[in-house]
């Protein structure tokens, strides 16, 4: 039977009024629209709030008197929605780009790049190994990965000379190989869009009015 | 003395750039309790910086829409609408907790909901524009519409419960030439990171700091 | 004879009628497993009663939805093994999800019944900030130092759980249903040499795949909703993952008689043209 709370009502509404952009743009959707930022914004300011009162909890209890300094920078971090003022965050910007940069460096290198390349130099080894789908699987892994770092790295690649035309081939082989990869990828995806689908039609028809 | 003060706050940008960016580096690669405290000790301050960057989206929106309202610009009465409602969810959120059922309710029912539409809303956008954009002119649209739709249908209940090699296939296509194009992207994009990580420290990159006038 | 383009309007009235159909009269497809999800479902099997595993990560709600039906069909499985639970949000929506997916699985033994109390079983930890890295590191590091109070608002010294959560000698397996996976594999994986699993979405998992190989054995990852149906096949449930099936198997038929259609209308208007 159709639902009687006021909850499932509301997120009906909101569905609906959603599902109306596919009529045009009209007011409905704009009040969706509307909550929907209100919302977001809501969320974030209330677990800021809470957040800030469990990360300056130390400080608070005096048992941490040093992060008076990460209070302060944090309040002059807020500055850079002003332009006029915006020099105020400087200190704060640099520490967080600072941090966030030496991590980065560090995994990346490590993860990324030195165990995806790793990786290539172990499959070579398995290109004879197993049944010829796997065979098959590994040999293509090295191909493609390949030419398709060829195909990227596009300043490496002599556009004249007697390896040109080579290089070339690569290239378009790298080419082929990205073409690939985005046609699987985007086979795969439609999944994701149509459970998304599906969660908000099955709510308004299960949930709300209960047809189901 | 105004372009003084604007070299010396360019030059403590990058200064703090870098002294972050060794503190937290030489923590991972030496085993100096010191450093490692720096290295922790920088973690924790970067921890607390980050917690006020949830309050610039409501900066934004107040200014925006504030101004929106003023000037009784097109849909201002929505602008006043969501303003009204922000300040209606801060105390709402903040009395109730966010670890509340109430809250957790009002949640779903409201942001959850209409993410999940908007996203839902997608698929009729991308089975029209498929319907425009994957035909067969060339080679390579031949190659993408082919896998495309290769996947797709190897991914159906129907044809994997009559047909289980469908699955195998899939997985195979999604774990060798599928992932060999990922992987070429993922070892491109790390070597981006790490140049703009090193661009970053050596003050080629303007990025974030150039906003606040500090590079 | 020229077919004329379609509006999209028709495409999406179309679509629309194809997706009540399953969600009037449910249909239950019936699928096969895939090995990757034994492997992931005999890994949670092996962990002994009383170890940590650790749900943590950062990504949007509704994207993490598609994660939600392996990731509840997996808590259950936990719940059912005597296995404990501790969250770790690094992105403002994830405390909501990890809340949503424990009260989905109605394992909360006050709430439901089930056989989780918490504060012993299971624990829900508050939103960390500062970057999903710069958390992890210093969550692996020293768990007490990286947070002080559950989601609640309680000391996490309170808690009986975290009294044997210190550091990441004392997990057993991290799970991450959420988008930001990566960093999970560049840290978790990588650094501390803890296995990964993820009930990823379908668009992580393309992007992320080339992690699995490049770190055998540490770093899992289930299809999308293909195989968080399965899963919950595996634990003996029927959610989020069956009912997607059902409108799969529609949807998936119908985007490829569209491209089919449109290619057709091509080559009649290239036939018409050359007349």
């Amino acid at each position: 039977m159709i639902s009687t709370d006021p909850w499932v009502w509301l997120s009906a509404l909101l569905t609906l009024a959603i599902f109306s952009m596919l009529l045009g743009d009209n007011k409905f959707f704009r009040w969706a629209e509307a909550t929907y930022t209100a919302t977001v914004i809501g969320h974030s300011v209330v677990t800021g709030l809470l957040t800030l009162k469990d990360r300056f909890y130390p400080l608070y209890t005096g048992q941490k008197p040093i992060l008076i300094i990460p209070l302060i920078l944090g309040i002059t971090s807020l500055f850079v929605v002003w332009r006029r003022y915006a020099w105020v965050s400087t200190v704060a910007m640099a520490l967080m780009i600072g941090v966030g940069t030496g991590i980065s460096i560090r995994t990346l290198m490590a993860t990324d790049v030195v165990g995806n390349v790793r990786a290539v130099i172990s499959e070579t080894a398995k290109v004879l190994e197993g049944s010829p789908a796997t065979r098959l699987g590994y040999f293509i892994r090295i191909v493609f990965t390949i030419c398709a770092l060829l195909y990227f790295l596009f300043i490496l690649v002599p556009k004249e000379g007697p390896g040109g035309k080579f290089f070339n081939y690569i290239a378009t082989i790298g080419k082929y190989a990205l073409i690939v990869y985005m046609g699987i990828a985007i086979g795969n995806t439609i999944q994701q869009f149509v459970g998304t689908a599906t969660v908000a039609i099955d709510r308004l028809i299960s949930t709300w009015l209960g047809l189901s | 003395m105004s372009t003084t003060l604007a070299y010396i706050r360019a030059y403590i940008g990058r200064i703090v750039v870098v002294v972050c960016c060794l503190g937290i580096l030489a923590g991972y690669y030496f085993t100096s309790p010191t450093v490692g405290g720096v290295s922790d000790e920088l973690y924790t301050w970067n921890m607390c910086i980050s917690s006020f960057t949830l309050f610039v989206g409501l900066i934004t929106i107040f200014s925006r829409y504030g101004r929106s309202i003023i000037n009784r610009d097109t849909n201002w009465p929505f602008h006043l609408y969501c303003l009204v409602l922000i300040i209606i969810w801060i105390p709402f959120g903040f009395h109730y907790g966010i670890y509340a059922d109430l809250y957790q309710t009002a949640y779903l029912s409201t942001k959850i909901t209409l993410h999940i539409a908007i996203l839902g809303l997608l698929i009729f956008f991308m089975t029209s524009a498929l319907y425009r954009t994957f035909r067969i002119r060339s080679l390579r649209t031949a190659v993408l519409t082919f896998l495309a739709v290769v996947m797709i249908f190897l991914n159906a209940p129907y044809l994997r419960s009559y047909f289980p090699t469908a699955g195998d296939i899939a997985y195979w296509l999604l774990n060798n030439p599928q992932m060999s194009g990922a992987r070429a992207m993922v070892l491109c994009g790390g070597i981006g990171g790490i140049i703009l990580g090193i661009r970053i420290l050596l003050g080629h990159e303007k990025g974030a700091l150039r906003v606040t006038g500090g590079m | 004879m020229r077919l004329p383009e379609l509006k999209s309007e028709y495409i999406w009235a179309v679509m629309m009628i194809f997706f009540l159909i399953p969600a009037i009269h449910p249909i239950g497809l019936p699928f096969p497993m895939d090995p990757v999800t034994y492997e992931v479902y005999n890994i949670i099997e092996s962990l002994p009663e009383g170890s940590i595993v650790v749900m943590g990560g950062g990504g949007v709600f509704a994207f993490d939805l598609e994660s939600s039906a392996g990731m509840i069909a997996m808590i259950k499985q936990m719940a059912r093994k005597g296995l404990r639970l501790v969250t770790c949000p690094v992105w403002t929506e994830a405390p909501q999800f990890h809340k949503y997916v424990i009260d989905a699985a109605r394992v909360d033994k006050d709430k439901y019944g089930g056989p989780w109390e918490y504060g012993v079983d299971y624990v829900l930890l508050p939103y960390m900030p500062g970057g999903d890295m710069v958390v992890f590191d210093s969550f692996l590091k020293d768990v007490h130092a990286t947070v002080s109070v559950d989601l609640a608002g309680t000391p996490i010294d309170e808690l009986p759980l975290m009294q044997d959560l210190h550091d990441y000698h004392d997990i057993a397996l991290w799970i991450c249903p959420h988008w930001g996976f990566v960093s999970v594999i560049r840290i978790v994986a990588a650094q501390y040499g803890i296995t990964c699993i993820s009930p990823a979405q379908s668009t992580a998992y393309a992007f992320f795949s080339p992690f699995m190989e490049a770190y055998p054995g540490k770093v899992y990852m289930l299809n999308g909703y293909v195989g968080g149906a399965q899963y919950e096949a595996l634990v003996g449930i029927k959610g989020l993952g069956h009912k997607v099936m059902d409108s799969y198997a529609f949807a998936s038929t119908l985007i490829v008689l569209f491209i089919v259609l449109g290619n057709i209308t091509m080559l009649s208007r290239m036939g018409g043209e050359e007349e």
